[in-house]
C-alpha cells in the first residue's frame, strides 16, 4: 500500500478545504487534499453556485414576464426552457470546478480523490476507485462539511420527500412544492420556484421566517414574498407525510389540522456535520453536540489535527469556510492566526434579497448597547426607481453614543452585493457619519446606504420622517 | 357613510360625517368599548401611495400623542400619533398585504388600529367633522402655498 507523508492533509475538498490548501500552498507547505467526489464540494456542486445559476434563469423569467412592458420591451410569449437552465447550472458548476482543479493543480497540491478516515491523529487512510494509499502528516485539517438534517415524521422517507441537492436537478418545474423550512434554504427555494410559476407552501415552526436576521426587514419579506404568491404558514407542527395527490403534508397549528399537496416536499429544516465514517470518533475529539469543537485557531483538542466550516457548526457559510480554512492552514504551519467573526456578511437570495452583517436591533438590546437606527427605503432610490425594483430598505444599526456602525441590514435589490460596504464598516468600525459624508456616485443603490448613514444622524437629505401634528 | 366635501384647487377631501377629528388629521370612531383609529382623506393624500404599515403591537399602551403606527410612503415615513390615551387591542392585519387600503379606502377597510380608551369622555372632547372641516381646508390651503 502506498504511504505517502506530507506537511498537510486536509480531509474534504470544499471552500474550506481546498482555500486551506491553496494558502498553505502560498506559504511553502507540501499539502495533499483529500476528496471523495468533487472539489469544490456542496458550495460549488450542490449549494451555493447551483442555486444562483437557477436563480438568475427565475428572476429573468419573471421580469420578463413582470417588468418588461413597463420598461418598455414586449415579450409576448416567455416561458421556461428547463433543460436549458439546467444546463446553464451545470456548465457554471463545472467551469468552477475545472478552475478550482486548475488552481490546486497551478499551486501544486496533491489531489487525492477518495474517502479519507484517521487511522490515528496523523495518519489517514484513503480509498480511491482504484487504490487504498495512506498519507502520514504531522498536521490535518477536518474539512468534512455538512448535509441536509432528516425530518423524523412518518413518510419521510417516501420518494419525492427531497433534500436540497434533488431540488436543484428536477425533471421539470413542479406544478406545486412544499417546503418545509423558512431558513435561507428554504425561502431562497420558495422564491426560485415561484418565480419559475410553481405553486409553493412553506410550512415553518417558529413564529418567524429567516431566524437571526432582522426582525422588521425579515417580516417585510414575508409580505413581500406572500405578496408573490408563496403561502407561508408560521406556527406549524408537520405531522406526517402521506402518499396522496402525489404527496401531502399533514400539519397542525392553533386553528387545527390542515393538509398541503405537492408534487415533491423539500425539506430543508437545516444541516448536520458530517463525521460519520471519517474516523473522528476514534481520535478522543471533544464535540459541541454534532459538530467538532475547536478554539479560535481552529485546533481541536487533538495535538496537530485542525476543523473548519460546516463541521464545526456554527455560521454553515462557504465564505466563513474559507476564511477558517486559511486561519487553520496558517495555525497549521506555525504562523499565529486567529479567526475573526465579527462582521460576516449573511446573505439570503430570495427576491428581492436580504443581506445582513454586524448587530441586530435585537442583538444590541441584548447586549445592552444604547443605539441609534437610521433607515432609508430603495422607494426613494433613483436607481431603483430607474429599474423598477423599489421595494425594501437599508437599515443601520449605530452605537448610541459614538455612531459606530455596528449592524446594517438590508433588504432590496442587489443586497447581497451592497452589504460589502457594510462589512467593511463593521469590520473597520466606521462610524455613521463618515459613510454618510463619504460622496457616493449617483445614481446608484449604495446611495441609500449613505442615506441611512445619514439618517443615524439626523442628516438624511432624501426621505422625510414626518411626525403628522407636530 | 356619508361625507362631507371640501376642496382645495383640483384637490377633493372628504370627511366622514359621524367620525372623531384631531388636528394632526387623524380619525376615531367609536365601535362599542373600542375606539377605531385612521388617517383621514387629507392625510393620506397629502402623504402619498402608502408602501409599508408598520403598526405597534396589540397589548401596547399609549398615551395621548404617541406613535401607534409608522406609514412608509414614496415620500414620507409618516409617524402617526395616537389622539387619545388607550391599550392597543385590535391591529388591521389586511394593511401587511394591501397597504394601499389606507389610501384607497381611508375611512373604511385601510383603519389601523382599534383601542380600548383609557378615558372615553377624550372620544368625545376630540372634534366632530363639522368643526374639523374648516380647520382642515385651511391646512390645506397653507399646503397649496408651499
Amino acid at each position: 500500500m502506498t504511504m505517502e507523508t506530507f506537511d498537510l492533509a486536509i480531509l474534504g475538498g470544499g471552500p474550506g478545504g481546498y482555500v486551506a490548501a491553496l494558502h498553505a500552498a502560498q506559504l511553502g507547505a507540501r499539502v495533499v487534499l483529500i476528496e471523495k467526489a468533487r472539489v469544490g464540494g456542496t458550495c460549488l456542486n450542490v449549494g451555493c453556485i447551483p442555486t444562483k445559476a437557477l436563480h438568475a434563469s427565475a428572476e429573468f423569467y419573471r421580469d420578463a414576464r413582470v417588468k418588461s412592458a413597463a420598461l418598455g420591451v414586449d415579450i409576448p410569449n416567455a416561458v421556461v426552457n428547463w433543460a436549458q437552465m439546467q444546463k446553464h447550472k451545470q456548465d457554471t458548476v463545472d467551469q468552477l470546478v475545472r478552475g478550482v482543479e486548475q488552481l490546486l493543480s497551478a499551486k501544486k497540491v496533491t489531489l487525492w480523490r477518495g474517502e479519507g478516515r484517521f487511522l490515528s491523529p496523523h495518519r489517514l487512510q484513503v480509498v480511491g476507485a482504484s487504490e487504498t494509499r495512506q498519507v502520514e502528516a504531522p498536521r490535518i485539517i477536518i474539512a468534512t462539511g455538512a448535509a441536509s438534517a432528516a425530518l423524523p415524521v412518518p413518510g419521510a422517507n417516501f420518494s419525492g420527500v427531497i433534500t436540497s441537492t434533488e431540488a436543484l436537478s428536477l425533471e421539470r418545474v413542479p406544478e406545486k412544492l412544499v417546503i418545509v423550512g423558512a431558513g435561507v434554504i428554504g425561502i431562497e427555494f420558495a422564491s426560485l420556484y415561484r418565480a419559475l410559476g410553481a405553486q409553493v407552501t412553506v410550512l415553518e415552526m417558529l413564529p418567524r421566517i429567516l431566524v437571526g436576521t432582522d426582525e422588521e426587514l425579515a417580516r417585510r419579506l414575508l409580505q413581500l414574498l406572500r405578496r408573490a404568491g408563496i403561502d407561508i404558514q408560521l406556527n406549524v407542527q408537520v405531522l406526517a407525510i402521506e402518499e396522496s395527490q402525489p404527496l401531502t403534508v399533514r400539519y397542525s397549528d392553533a386553528k387545527g389540522e390542515h393538509t398541503a399537496p405537492g408534487d415533491y416536499v423539500l425539506v430543508a429544516t437545516g444541516r448536520v456535520p458530517v463525521t460519520r465514517g471519517t474516523g473522528i470518533d476514534t481520535l478522543g475529539i471533544a464535540m459541541n453536540r454534532r459538530a467538532i469543537a475547536v478554539n479560535e485557531r481552529m485546533e481541536t483538542n487533538v495535538e496537530g489535527v485542525y476543523a473548519i466550516g460546516d463541521v464545526i457548526g456554527g455560521w454553515m457559510l462557504a465564505h466563513v469556510a474559507s476564511a477558517e480554512g486559511k486561519v487553520a492552514a496558517e495555525n497549521a504551519l506555525g504562523k499565529a492566526g486567529a479567526i475573526d467573526y465579527r462582521a460576516v456578511p449573511n446573505c439570503v437570495y430570495s427576491m428581492p434579497e436580504l443581506a445582513s452583517v454586524g448587530m441586530t436591533e435585537a442583538d444590541a438590546r441584548a447586549a445592552q448597547i444604547p443605539i441609534k437606527v437610521g433607515k432609508f427605503p430603495f422607494s426613494a432610490n433613483a436607481r431603483a426607481l430607474s429599474f423598477r425594483e423599489t421595494d425594501g430598505l437599508v437599515k443601520i444599526v449605530a452605537h448610541a453614543e459614538t455612531d459606530v456602525i455596528l449592524g446594517m441590514h438590508i433588504l432590496g435589490p442587489r443586497a447581497t452585493d451592497l452589504i460589502a460596504e457594510g462589512a467593511l464598516a463593521v469590520q473597520a468600525g466606521v462610524n455613521a457619519r463618515e459613510v454618510g459624508h463619504l460622496i457616493h456616485a449617483h445614481p446608484t443603490l449604495p446611495e441609500a446606504v449613505m442615506e441611512a448613514a445619514l439618517d443615524v444622524t439626523g442628516e438624511m437629505i432624501h426621505y422625510q420622517r414626518v411626525r403628522v401634528g407636530a | 357613510m356619508e361625507f362631507l366635501e371640501t376642496s382645495v384647487d383640483k384637490f377633493v377631501f372628504r370627511v366622514a360625517r359621524d367620525y372623531r377629528y384631531n388636528d394632526a388629521d387623524v380619525w376615531a370612531k367609536r365601535e362599542g368599548a373600542r375606539v377605531r383609529i385612521g388617517l383621514t382623506d387629507f392625510l393620506q393624500q397629502k402623504s402619498g401611495d402608502v408602501a409599508f404599515v408598520n403598526l405597534k403591537e396589540i397589548g401596547t399602551e399609549l398615551g395621548v400623542n404617541d406613535e401607534l403606527a409608522a406609514l412608509e410612503t414614496i415620500k414620507v415615513d409618516l409617524v402617526i400619533p395616537a389622539p387619545l390615551a388607550g391599550k392597543i387591542v385590535a391591529v388591521n392585519d389586511a394593511l401587511a398585504d394591501h397597504p394601499e387600503l389606507v389610501n384607497s379606502d381611508c375611512y373604511g377597510a385601510g383603519w389601523l388600529v382599534e383601542i380600548e380608551p383609557a378615558n372615553i369622555a377624550d372620544y368625545d372632547a376630540l372634534l366632530d367633522a363639522e368643526t374639523y372641516l374648516p380647520q382642515m381646508q385651511a391646512r390645506a390651503e397653507l399646503e397649496r402655498e408651499k
